[in-house]
């Protein structure tokens, strides 16, 4: 890296006295009256002395309990972000962010009131916890039927993230060193125009306390990074992509995938794409690898099965779903060999976070079972609303400042029983796609359309040479009910997502989908220009 | 409530704070302060009810070619020093980036009346009771609403070490219906600075009508269709094409322009320029970086005439840094017609497209774009809507389909669902591929 001179460096270095002091597994209980660790990440003097939370929090649920609410949670939280961005062999942008607030909900009547403020005083809190309270009251204008959250036992608890290297220990100089050796190994390929690296972590501190006596600390960690080569050929550009997934832990997280040894077999593949054909249009067997189909699942199967969705919340934007409620337990959504499990206390996965922003635990539920459509994504709002008896827990809020909504689960594809060679081997005339590409879905998510990050070509049982421009069309449940092979446990890996939109003002959804490679029966491949 | 918002004297102070106590060679600041409130309803009642307060400043701190940014919601001048710290120390420690830029100098900014006090002032209560007849007028008609009412004010500042400072506040109004029935929809969505020129009945009147008038959807096959566009529809298409205007990408080869500067682009009659000053957009006077906007044309007449620059590349290559397009107005020179309804009066068959859904690009060298149509799709023949329609998924690029248009209105309001306000007309068009077609 280019820092040949750092002389007195020392003058830099940010006090960072604070230790992790008890680490534990996703949803460990430890005792209530324990304080709450300080995380003594940002600086001295102005990170937030947490425990003063529990004090603000008691003080905002008496002001909403006496504003005649039924219900009201108050969560406090602050959040670190560091993301490093590398484009060439230049570190093109280095960026700390520090964020934090807290956002209090109030139910007055059965009609919601939210509002949120990033001024930790005694007098704040209680006017942030007045105006919840009266812009739930002007919603009530509005109310025709009330809401009614399902039940949820009082929890009181601390969710530490498991990691063993905190990444925010780790020196920015490692971390940028390790983007510039990624892209040298990127750029010696010749015929490699343009390289990408990226690499992100998250620390979100959060206290949620709720009316019903509810008491949540938690410690949560999330680590992840990509990079990509673009090739240039005779009258087209094509990118290829290596993910190191998002997941909750710590920073030996991006040391395992060890970036710098994927680097030139990546930057080889942009190449040997580039060169490579585009297939004929028409109906192919496909072989979709596990980050390709984290983003399939994600889209076809995690939207729709999103409760609010389906009861028509997000009508005017996300979208609504054709997974309506009156098609649980016999809608055939996919061929037997289609199981989508969600997962909510997998470790290390994105939504694995203990409890929900509704304060309910983690859990784990079918979305579909042998093709059956089972389960949706619930919040203890909408949850009440079908009449399930609790709510799944899937409810949650990007940040202090967001209201807690329904969110998509670790809705994964659980392991079959094949080989990727049987898979493969069974395929006469097909085609292999290896990671995410461009994708639409129409907003009741039945017409896809995703494309890849890389293609090979399937000839009898065997596969070839690369294919570029691949893109695949479909009806969500034609193409689950064509799914007739998923490979066994060996072949199973796990995709985290950080951008998933949906809200109003917009949010963005954490979750993880994992998955084993499956082979579909006769998809659509359409010639994307035609 | 009224928002108590950073006021610029705020802004001054703590931006002196921090450039006073740097050691960098170079600082800048930039802030975001907003207070918004956002009601949401659904199965026409409110589902949601917000009222944030959120400010964020940025420090960017360099040491020569070497920089960092560091964030903070914390306004206290500790705070304040702190993030400036961090952004020292990350700068620091990055290696040298050979295209940083030291910040711009001051810069004289065009005077907005942005701000709308009736806008900045509406309570949750003023939302609520807007959003009362929007939800009767669908309960009346046996349809059911979903939406947004919303009025945010923001205060947006920079400032840095090279003397620039700016300041501006605004605010804005959102409101948007999609009204439903059992096999059919209707979408309107409008913004404003001021929450009283946003026409709400008749708006809504426009959804209702459209969600009964779709009714029975029926399934045509995909294929090659002349097409109306409504403004929203235009505006979706059209993002992407305004997106690709990039110098950089020009001058690295990968743009869909590469080699078509001052070619025609476009229907010879149709002129695209940015209009920040607009008193019906929502531009303002500085871009991100602090550079000062103005009104500028892009595509006239159809011809390329201009790319947006970087400060990089437009110092590689010796020209003025121009801030990408925002506030656009996409005009149609040459005789317009009066409204979509005189569009559809004219046409022997077309499909009607209200708005697009999931736009993506297929392929960013010719602005290759799918997604779908949303919220009334109608096919039209013999000069009137005759029926609903299922909806289509599309394969096109506004290069091939804008080439040639059939008619057009003067602009008007047209945002898509996640994009910016623009004023676009409605068009028809003679060839738009609809490349497949949904269950709804």
């Amino acid at each position: 890296m280019g820092t040949s001179h750092i002389p007195n460096r020392r003058d830099f270095i940010i006090s960072a006295a604070g230790t992790t002091a008890a680490v534990c597994l996703g949803g460990c209980s430890l005792s209530s009256g324990e304080n709450f660790m300080t995380t003594g990440h940002h600086k001295s003097g102005t990170a937030e002395d947490h425990r003063h939370w529990s004090a603000m929090a008691s003080l905002a649920l008496e002001k909403i309990k006496r504003g005649g609410c039924g219900y009201g949670d108050i969560r406090l939280m602050e959040s670190r972000n560091q993301s490093l961005r590398a484009e060439d062999r230049r570190i093109s942008g280095i960026r700390e962010r520090f964020d934090s607030g807290y956002g209090i909900r109030a139910l007055y009547k059965g009609a919601w009131g939210f509002a949120a403020s990033s001024v930790f005083s005694q007098e704040e809190v209680e006017r942030t916890a007045a105006k919840a309270v009266e812009v739930a009251r002007a919603s009530h204008l509005l109310m025709k039927s009330p809401v009614k959250l399902a039940d949820e036992p009082i929890h009181v608890d601390k969710v530490v993230t498991h990691r063993r290297i905190d990444p925010f220990e780790v020196s920015l100089e490692d971390k940028a060193e390790l983007l510039l050796r990624v892209s040298d190994v990127l750029h010696k390929r010749k015929g490699i125009i343009r390289t990408d690296g990226f690499l992100w972590m998250q620390r979100d501190v959060k206290f949620f306390a709720s009316t019903e006596g509810t008491k949540l600390n938690f410690d949560l960690l999330a680590v992840g990074g990509s990079f990509g080569a673009t090739a240039k050929g005779e009258d087209d550009f094509q990118s290829r992509n290596y993910i190191v997934p998002f997941y909750r832990t710590g920073y030996e997280h991006i040391l395992q995938h060890d970036m710098v040894s994927h680097a030139d077999r990546i930057a080889e593949e942009a190449i040997e794409k580039v060169h490579a054909t585009q297939p004929a249009p028409g109906k192919y067997d496909l072989v979709l690898d596990p980050a390709h189909l984290a983003l399939t699942i994600h889209e076809s199967c995690g939207h729709p099965s999103e409760l609010d969705r389906a009861r028509g919340y997000e009508a005017n934007y996300a979208g609504t779903s054709f997974l309506t409620p009156e098609k649980l337990g016999h809608f055939q959504y996919g061929s037997r060999h289609v199981n989508l499990i969600a997962d909510n206390t997998r470790q290390g996965h994105m939504a694995t976070t203990g409890y929900d922003d509704d304060g309910v635990a983690g859990q784990r539920w079918p979305i579909v079972e042998r093709g059956i459509f089972r389960g949706y994504s619930t919040s203890r709002e909408v949850a009440s609303a079908i009449g399930d008896k609790r709510s799944r827990g899937s409810c949650r809020a990007d940040s202090w400042a967001s209201v807690p909504i329904v969110r998509i689960a670790n809705v994964g594809l659980e392991p079959g029983n094949e080989s990727l060679d049987s898979l493969i081997g069974e395929v006469k005339d097909g085609i292999y796609i290896e990671g995410r590409g461009s994708f639409s879905i129409d907003q009741k998510r039945y017409n896809f359309q995703f494309g890849g990050d890389a293609f090979w070509e399937i000839k009898n049982g065997k596969r070839g040479r690369m294919l570029k421009n691949v893109v695949y069309n479909g009806i969500t449940p034609e193409f689950w009910n064509s799914c007739d092979g998923v490979g066994n446990r060996d072949t199973w890996r796990e995709y985290g997502f950080i951008t998933c939109g949906k809200g109003q003002p917009g949010q963005s959804g954490w979750m993880t989908h994992a998955a084993s490679p499956a082979r579909f029966r006769q998809i659509n491949v359409i010639d994307p220009k035609a | 409530m009224a928002a108590d918002l950073i006021l610029e004297k705020d802004f001054r102070r703590m931006s002196e704070v921090i450039i006073s106590s740097s050691r960098a060679d170079d600082v800048f600041v930039s802030l975001n302060d907003s207070d918004d409130t956002t009601l949401r309803f659904a199965n026409n009642q409110v589902v949601q009810h917000v009222a944030v307060r959120r400010p964020k400043l940025t420090i960017r701190a360099a040491f020569g070619s070497k920089f960092g940014s560091a964030s903070t919601n914390r306004l206290d001048n500790a705070s304040l020093i702190s993030a400036l710290r961090q952004a020292e120390q990350i700068a620091y420690l990055a290696p040298d980036d050979p295209e940083y830029l030291s910040p711009l100098g001051p810069q004289s900014y065009q005077p907005m009346n942005s701000r709308i006090a009736r806008t900045a002032n509406a309570t949750s209560m003023d939302l609520a009771k807007r959003t009362k007849p929007v939800v009767d007028q669908c309960v009346d008609k046996g349809l059911v609403g979903a939406g947004i009412m919303s009025r945010h004010v923001q205060a947006r500042g920079v400032a840095a070490s090279s003397g620039l400072f700016g300041f501006h506040e605004s605010t804005e109004s959102r409101f948007s219906l999609t009204a439903t029935g059992e096999d059919s929809s209707g979408w309107v969505l409008n913004a404003h600075r001021d929450m009283d020129s946003i026409d709400l009945l008749g708006m809504t009147r426009s959804a209702v009508m459209k969600a009964l008038a779709s009714r029975n959807p029926r399934e045509l096959a995909p294929g090659h269709y002349p097409v109306i566009f409504e403004p929203a529809a235009v505006a979706g298409i059209f993002s992407p094409f305004i997106r690709s205007l990039s110098a950089k990408r020009y001058h690295r080869g990968d743009s869909p322009f590469s080699g078509n500067l001052n070619s025609l682009v476009l229907d010879p009659r149709l002129t695209l320029s940015s209009n920040p000053d607009h008193p019906d957009l929502l531009g303002s006077p500085f871009a991100s970086d602090g550079m000062a906007t103005r009104n500028q044309t892009w595509v006239e007449k159809g011809v390329l005439k201009q790319l947006y620059y970087d400060r990089f590349t437009a110092s590689k290559h010796n020209v003025s840094h121009n801030p990408r397009p925002s506030a656009s107005v996409l005009a149609f020179q040459g005789e317009t017609a009066d409204s979509v309804d005189s569009l559809i009066a004219q046409a022997d068959r077309a499909i009607l497209v209200t708005n697009f859904w999931y736009i993506r690009f297929v392929d960013r060298t010719d602005i290759t774009l799918t997604g779908m149509t949303r919220d009334g799709t109608f096919l039209v023949e013999d000069g009137r809507i005759v029926a609903g329609l299922k909806n289509f998924r599309f394969h096109d690029s506004p290069l091939r389909c804008f080439k040639q248009v059939d008619a057009a209105t003067a602009p008007t309001h047209g945002i898509t669902i996640n994009g910016a306000k623009m004023l676009l007309p409605a068009v028809r068009l003679p060839d738009f591929h609809m490349s497949s077609v949904t269950k709804f």
